[in-house]
């Protein structure tokens, strides 16, 4: 992390003052009209009560799905990024939530402002489960305990738990409600994802100003010595895996009441790679890595590559003429992604988010270099 | 002086074994009668693929741990190598006219600068490693248009080796050497990001199809059955069928496995890999070229994915899928120990018994390649972290 730079003028009388989130007027104004931004988007599209479609239709569905991928990777960040534990699973705790959040709605008719909070918790506590072995094993073989998870989670809801998801086959998801006002639409979940969003990122970014924070970095910095220092090493990455399954669990039931339908297929191992790729992308350790990730990825996935399609159909062929132009489209996304994460790992190991950190702190500092 | 019930709740060591040996018999007690249920002549056909198909498996997780111990990177992209390996090795074994000589020159020269420059791109300044690069592009390029038929299998076999050279060394000298000194998340997602570059070149160069590789079909004609059968109706109460695709695979598998191993024991390179996975700093200190061996590790682990892959490709087919079976070799390789190279053996033939163990009992469900490979693997993790042959490691502030 970088050192608390402050404009000039700015002193620190309190340590309330030393770990505010917003510590000047300016911050304050900043946060909020960008929130206000945030909530507008959809009543400025075609479909909004004014009709003014300044912003595409299809925003608002690309900006819900973001939000849910930013609310799993945040959750991935408490458990990478703060406390240093790889997890391979993720994604088979976002199936957790979105198959028990679908579950509760279907089967016991609870309404989706219930099952999403128990969903979350379900999700948490098999998160919890599934943090066990790291009583006995760390750093990668933690890895691969997760990656058994990723692998086993699918299958108990695939084969066993077939009656109740469905199996392979899409599970149907009933339409959120409140108080008479469904929810069936892009605009309307939009006020349900993103205040949710904002409220999780900022619960994120409050863990590292306590206690529990500062215990789970020194963890990852070193867990031996946090021990030697009187931290519970055990019960903190359990914590951590409960944060982060928390998280994923209510992304993946999002996600369902999102699409109103599930299907494993999104919530594969690639899913989990392309998750732990948005977190290093856009800086793991940092509260705001995982917002600048997703929306890299994202990005690149819906708007990069289908761009880039067309021109690469007609260049490639003729460039190298073994390629089949029938192949490039799904080949692309593997491709691009794997050379970006590459390129990122090699260049910018810290990711956007260290970029951005520098470019306040000049931006601060200017006219001087440092 | 404690008697055995107070040990028994105070001695978290023996609680441990207690409550595992517990578990170990409720397991046993939910699997006997599925086991009781199955004709015996079912169960020795099971064991038999399980430890043919299990032949591949060591290959792949010795390549993972030869890696693992030269540089202390798990390769995830051990999987895609693989199938890379085996399109290759396909494209090389069936065209049927002659490959194009751009791309036979290609091949061999790349592979020749990338093994002549492992230390520095300076190398080449000198004319014996020119001559040597030169060399090697001429031998390959020759082999490599050795037209007709009868000599396809020497023209695969050089390719499927230039490629995965190739491939493995640009995997070390591009992305694994730059990483040096990173933390271990940088690495297992450098890998991970190979794995998603190499899908992403195999299936826009070779697309998603099926493509069996025919390379073990000259057995039927040179008189060899296929495939076997073993009558054993009276005794096991069935007709025992080994694929001979699996059980040729499965020899080779050895073979090479062995080959290796030799390698490792009795030559000069071998002794000096030992020496580096033991102790980097020290094996640069009485001479040794650490940048030299790092890279002959990845070629040699690239070689071994590229036999699995056309061993595998033979056995079955190829196809996008096959690095997800790869995977399976992950537990295999956690189970043997990470630096056991007998392990990885071990490792590898008892998760393919496990595997076709556990398509038996529920079939219909992939029991075997998604789940059971998994839950030995978090069993190793619990009971055993450092696996079957692992060295235990001692960790130091």
């Amino acid at each position: 992390m970088s050192a608390n730079i402050r404009p000039s003028g700015v002193f620190d009388t309190s340590y309330a003052q030393d770990i505010a989130l917003n510590r000047t007027r300016t911050d304050k104004l900043l946060s909020l009209g960008g929130f206000l931004v945030l909530l507008s988007i959809p009543l400025l599209t075609s479909e909004g009560p004014l009709g003014l479609g300044i912003i595409p239709n299809l925003w608002v569905g690309t900006l819900n799905r973001i939000a849910i991928f930013i609310i799993a990777v945040i959750g991935l960040n408490v458990l990478t990024g703060f406390t240093g534990l790889i997890s391979l699973g993720h994604a088979a705790f976002m199936a957790v939530g979105a198959y028990t959040g679908a579950i509760l709605g279907r089967e016991l008719g609870l309404t989706f402002w219930l099952a999403l909070p128990l969903a979350a918790l379900i999700t948490g506590t098999i998160g919890l489960l599934f943090g066990l072995p790291s009583l006995r094993v760390k750093g990668f073989y933690l890895a691969m305990a997760t990656l058994a998870a990723q692998f086993i989670i699918p299958w108990v809801l695939r084969y066993p738990l077939e009656p109740l998801t469905n199996g392979s086959r899409p599970l149907e998801v009933p339409v959120p409600t409140l108080f008479g006002l469904s929810f069936a639409s892009d605009s309307a979940m939009y006020y349900v994802i993103i205040p949710l969003a904002v409220v999780l990122a900022l619960a994120a970014r409050n863990i590292l100003r306590t206690r529990v924070g500062r215990a789970l970095i020194s963890v990852r910095d070193n867990d031996i010595a946090a021990a030697q220092m009187g931290i519970n090493v055990f019960s903190y990455k359990l914590q951590a895996f409960f944060i982060a399954a928390l998280y994923a669990g209510i992304a993946g039931c999002l996600s369902a009441y999102n699409t109103n339908s599930v299907t494993l297929d999104g919530y594969l191992l690639d899913t989990s790679i392309t998750m732990l790729a948005m977190l290093v992308i856009g800086g793991a350790g940092f509260p705001l890595g995982p917002m600048f990730g997703v929306t890299l990825v994202l990005m690149l996935q819906q708007i990069i590559i289908p761009t880039l399609i067309s021109p690469l159909n007609d260049l490639l062929p003729r460039l190298l003429p073994f390629i089949n132009p029938v192949n490039i489209y799904a080949a692309l996304s593997p491709l691009l992604f794997g050379l970006i994460l590459a390129v990122f790992l090699v260049f910018n190991p810290r990711g956007l988010a260290h970029r951005w950190e520098i470019i306040k702190i000049a931006w601060k500092l200017r006219p001087f270099s440092h | 002086m404690t008697t055995a019930g107070q040990s028994i709740l105070t001695n978290r060591r023996v609680l441990r074994n207690v409550l595992l040996i517990g578990a170990a018999c409720v397991l046993l007690a939910m699997l006997a009668p599925l086991v009781a249920d199955q004709r015996p002549y079912r169960l020795l056909q099971s064991s038999i693929t399980g430890v043919l198909v299990g032949g591949v498996y060591a290959l792949i997780a010795l390549g993972i741990v030869i890696i693992n111990k030269a540089s202390g990177v798990f390769n995830f992209a051990q999987g895609w190598m693989m199938l890379l390996g085996g399109l290759l090795f396909y494209t090389f074994f069936s065209a049927s006219a002659s490959i194009s000589p751009l791309a036979a020159l290609l091949l061999p020269a790349l592979t020749a600068i990338m093994v002549t420059t492992t230390n520095s791109w300076r190398s080449l300044r000198q004319p014996r490693t020119l001559a040597i690069a030169v060399g090697i592009t001429a031998v390959g390029f020759a082999l490599l248009m050795l037209a007709g038929d009868d000599l396809r299998l020497v023209r695969a076999v050089v390719g499927a080796v230039f490629g995965a050279v190739l491939t493995g060394l640009a995997i070390e000298r591009f992305a694994i050497r730059p990483l040096i000194g990173q933390p271990l998340f940088a690495m297992v997602l450098m890998t991970l990001a190979i794995s998603e570059l190499l899908h992403g070149v195999l299936q826009m160069i070779w697309g998603s199809v099926e493509i069996p590789l025919t390379v073990f079909a000259g057995l039927g004609t040179a008189g060899i059955p296929m495939p076997i059968r073993i009558q054993a109706n009276e005794s096991l109460g069935g007709t025992i069928i080994v694929r001979t695709e699996l059980l040729v695979a499965f020899l080779l598998a050895l073979l090479a496995f062995a080959a290796f191993v030799a390698f490792f024991r009795y030559t000069s390179v071998g002794l000096a890999m030992r020496a580096t996975a033991e102790n980097q700093k020290l094996a640069q200190s009485v001479g040794l070229r650490v940048r030299t061996i790092l890279a002959v590790a990845w070629a040699i682990a690239a070689i071994l994915a590229a036999t699995a892959g056309v061993l595998q490709g033979g056995a079955t087919s190829l196809s996008l899928n096959l690095p997800l079976l790869a995977l399976s070799a992950f537990p295999a390789v956690l189970l043997g120990g990470l630096d056991s190279i007998s392990g990885a053996l071990i490792g590898g033939l008892v998760i393919g018994l496990v595997q076709e163990w556990a398509n038996l009992l529920f079939p219909g469900t992939q029991a075997g390649t998604e789940l059971a490979p998994y839950v030995v693997l978090m069993v190793v993790l619990i009971i055993r972290p450092d696996g079957l042959f692992g060295q235990k490691r001692i960790e130091r502030i």
